[in-house]
């Protein structure tokens, strides 16, 4: 049923600094489907952003893929015919070119953790909203009827008041109160949560296959949070949209996604179903990271937190074996040091890279 | 938020949500200070009547030979010799003197004769703007019925043509060649400065170390050495554009460089990568998203810089490496007056400089107005 929209395959991000060499995503893999949500959490700095800015091939200097593949099963036309893919690797575009610019924005949306300086201060909502609009020569407007009209909307250019109705449509679908004042408003008018949700009405303008939601509800409060997510989510359902929900709340992330991925140092190391990896998560580091969630009623006063023992090594100078073996409680001696883990089924539709499961 | 305007009551509130944009603000802030204000109106002032209509401010056209050769200014009076008061200001007739012994010529007041100052009276004709034909002037005395008749509010030169009249239209070129000058510099420079501040890296070398040297060499010998290189046979007018091409070529780089310093910290905020991750190019980022963000610096920069401007050209042409005769500007102007003679003799020819005074004051107060208001959510 679930079709692959973008397969990231063997991805292998690095930055070469004065201080040496990181790598910042180190042999990932994963798949995101088609109208589904993958939730990606993981520590800061585990390499979560770059992979959706590699996505976009949008990697900041001096970053470099420097191997590996990133699958992307464009589809033309927007009617939903099957056997219309064409293949992309978007790994290989040319930085900056044209192929790459028509899908940033127009078929993979992106919005961001800082909704308060992710809108230019010069311009109003509306024109944020058209731009993204004019940038993929997109037309929503079409005269019923008239089917000489229709050919030519394609590439006609919007008038004024067209381009304004469109604003003000994108505006009402992502809930911001009187949308029709709301579209002359500037960014320092806007509160965070309305700044966010213009962004998603800017990221939505173009109808993408995906959206990239790189920590979207970080810089906001609780309530304005859960305003947010529901509106993303009432939004895939009905533009069918995938998502690529990036965070660091597993609370969140619960709520939101259907398949997660946990993530350290650059590496997936469990994959399955949210609810197989809540109940029974596999590899020592999700469970860790559950185990860090504070729960009411579960402690006794004054028990204190779990915590994850240890700090995330060097990027310089990694662990060799499993990359988590310093901080893992059940360390085995002379495998987990010495044998990098391989990815391996532990059960149905859920992976984990944990030599636990791999037979000695 | 949302809930809670959808749940205010159901009273409506009739409420004109004002939207404040960037530039009402700084219009707001910039109407309360007085003096940059007083600043904006003079320059205005100056340029209108400067620029577009100085034929119809001064009396006479610019080639309008009288026969009073380096007359001292004529003295308005309201109170005729027999003590009446007259409303109407007026001006006496003038009769030659000359002293053969000491070999001047000086001019005495002829009582006997009176011109009544008048606004709005048909002298010269000459085109208004370029292309309207007409024949009045803001003010002067009736020619037509007594040729003798003539007012010299500023004196005149040595070849009789009124001073004041001398001042208005080389006004127009020295300060067009500010105006345009800086406009041209800021191209040059913010869109040398943006790319250099966006891509970094060989362009950035490249951009940085030429401005370097350019601004390394001495203004003077480099204006001169440019200056000798305009091809003596050109038309007056070719030389002037020539010479707003150097003054910009010469000054582009500051302002370069600080462009560049405001987008290396531009591009790195979120809505430069909001921007590109809506598919922008390069060009739509630094144009439309990062070089608004720089505009009220460049504003205020340019502001303050065409004084300069103006100045450098009145240095050159001073020196006779900018603008000639027969072309009139204020450094043509007071290349007449650079004589010890001169100063003695006929001093009223130091009239431009006042003018100058007050242009680039004008300028240095609205510039630094326009420094405060430009950051309207600054305190002060």
């Amino acid at each position: 049923m679930s079709e692959p929209l973008i397969e990231v395959k063997d991805l292998h991000v690095e930055f070469d600094v004065r201080a040496g060499v990181v790598k910042a995503v180190d042999g990932l893999t994963m798949t995101i489907n088609r109208g589904k949500t993958l939730g990606v959490i993981g520590e800061s700095g585990c390499g979560k952003s770059v992979t959706a800015r590699a996505i976009l091939n949008m990697i900041p200097r001096p970053g470099k893929i420097t191997q590996g593949e990133i699958i992307y099963h464009r589809r033309r036309g927007k009617d939903g015919q099957a056997g219309l893919d064409d293949i992309i690797d978007l790994s290989k575009t040319e930085t900056d070119g044209k192929v790459i610019r028509s899908i940033r924005g127009g078929e993979i949306g992106m919005i961001f953790q800082e909704p308060m300086s992710s809108l230019t201060p010069v311009y109003t909502a509306g024109v944020h909203i058209n731009e993204a609009v004019s940038l993929h020569h997109l037309t929503p407007v079409r005269k019923v009827g008239d089917q000489i009209a229709e050919q030519v909307a394609a590439h006609r250019n919007v008038t004024k008041e067209e381009a304004r109705e469109i604003a003000i449509k994108m505006l009402r679908r992502v809930g911001i109160p009187k949308p029709d004042q709301r579209v002359d408003s500037y960014p320092h008018q806007l509160s965070g949560g309305q700044r966010q949700r213009v962004m998603i009405a800017i990221a939505l303008s173009c109808e993408p296959a995906m959206l990239i939601a790189d920590e979207p509800t970080t810089a906001l409060d609780v309530s304005i949070e859960a305003q947010i997510l529901d509106i993303m989510r009432e939004l895939q359902e009905t533009a069918d949209m995938a998502i690529m929900f990036i965070t660091h709340n597993l609370g969140v992330i619960a709520s939101m996604a259907e398949e997660i991925v946990v993530m350290y140092m650059g590496k997936v190391v469990e994959q399955g179903k949210v609810l197989e990896i809540f109940r029974d998560p596999k590899h020592p580091y999700t469970q860790a990271l559950l185990k860090s969630i504070p729960q009411l009623g579960k402690k006794k006063m004054g028990e204190r937190l779990a915590s994850i023992s240890g700090m995330t090594p060097d990027p310089f100078n990694l662990p060799t074996g499993c990359v988590f073996h310093p901080r893992c409680p059940m360390f085995m001696p002379g495998r987990c040091d010495k044998v990098a883990p391989k990815w391996t089924q532990v059960a149905e539709g859920h992976y984990a890279s944990c030599l636990l499961y791999e037979e000695a | 938020m949302a809930v809670a305007e959808q749940n205010a009551p159901a009273i409506p509130v009739k409420q004109k949500q004002v939207s404040q944009s960037y530039w009402s603000l700084v219009w707001w802030k910039f109407r309360r200070n007085r003096v940059a204000l007083i600043g904006g109106i003079i320059l205005v002032a100056f340029y209108v009547s400067f620029v577009f209509v100085p034929e119809f401010v001064s009396p006479y056209a610019l080639e309008h030979i009288s026969d009073y050769v380096e007359a001292k200014p004529t003295r308005i009076h309201f109170v005729d010799q027999n003590g009446k008061f007259h409303i109407q200001p007026f001006v006496y007739g003038m009769t030659r003197k000359i002293d053969v012994v000491a070999r001047t010529r000086t001019y005495v007041e002829d009582t006997t004769v009176m011109y009544p100052i008048s606004l709005f009276v048909h002298g010269d004709a000459y085109k208004l703007l370029g292309f309207i034909p007409t024949d009045l002037h803001l003010y002067g005395v009736d020619q037509k019925s007594d040729p003798k008749a003539i007012i010299l509010l500023m004196g005149s030169d040595a070849l009789g043509r009124d001073w004041f009249t001398r001042i208005m239209i080389g006004g127009r070129l020295s300060m067009m060649i500010g105006l345009i000058g800086q406009i041209m510099t800021i191209i040059f420079g913010t869109v040398l400065g943006v790319a250099s501040g966006f891509y970094g890296g060989t362009i950035d070398l490249v951009i940085q170390r030429t401005t370097e040297f350019l601004s390394a060499i001495p203004d003077i010998p480099l204006f001169m050495a440019l200056a000798a290189a305009i091809p003596t046979f050109w038309t007056p007018i070719a030389v002037y554009f020539m010479l707003t091409v150097i003054l910009s070529f010469v000054r582009w780089g500051g302002l370069a460089r600080q462009v560049r310093g405001l987008i290396l910290s531009l591009r790195e905020r979120e809505y430069a990568l909001a921007a590109k991750s809506a598919g922008a190019s390069d060009s739509r980022i630094m144009f439309r998203h990062l070089l608004p963000g720089t505009m009220s610096h460049v504003i205020v920069i340019a502001t303050l810089a065409i004084p300069s401007m103006i100045l450098t050209e009145t240095a050159l042409s001073w020196l006779g490496l900018g603008l000639r005769p027969p072309l009139t500007s204020w450094g043509v102007l007071l290349q007449d007056a650079a004589t010890v003679r001169a100063i003695h003799t006929t001093p009223w020819e130091l009239w431009t400089v006042p003018f100058i005074l007050v242009i680039i004051l004008a300028y240095n107060m609205l510039g630094d107005g326009l420094r405060d208001a430009l950051d309207p959510y600054g305190s002060r």
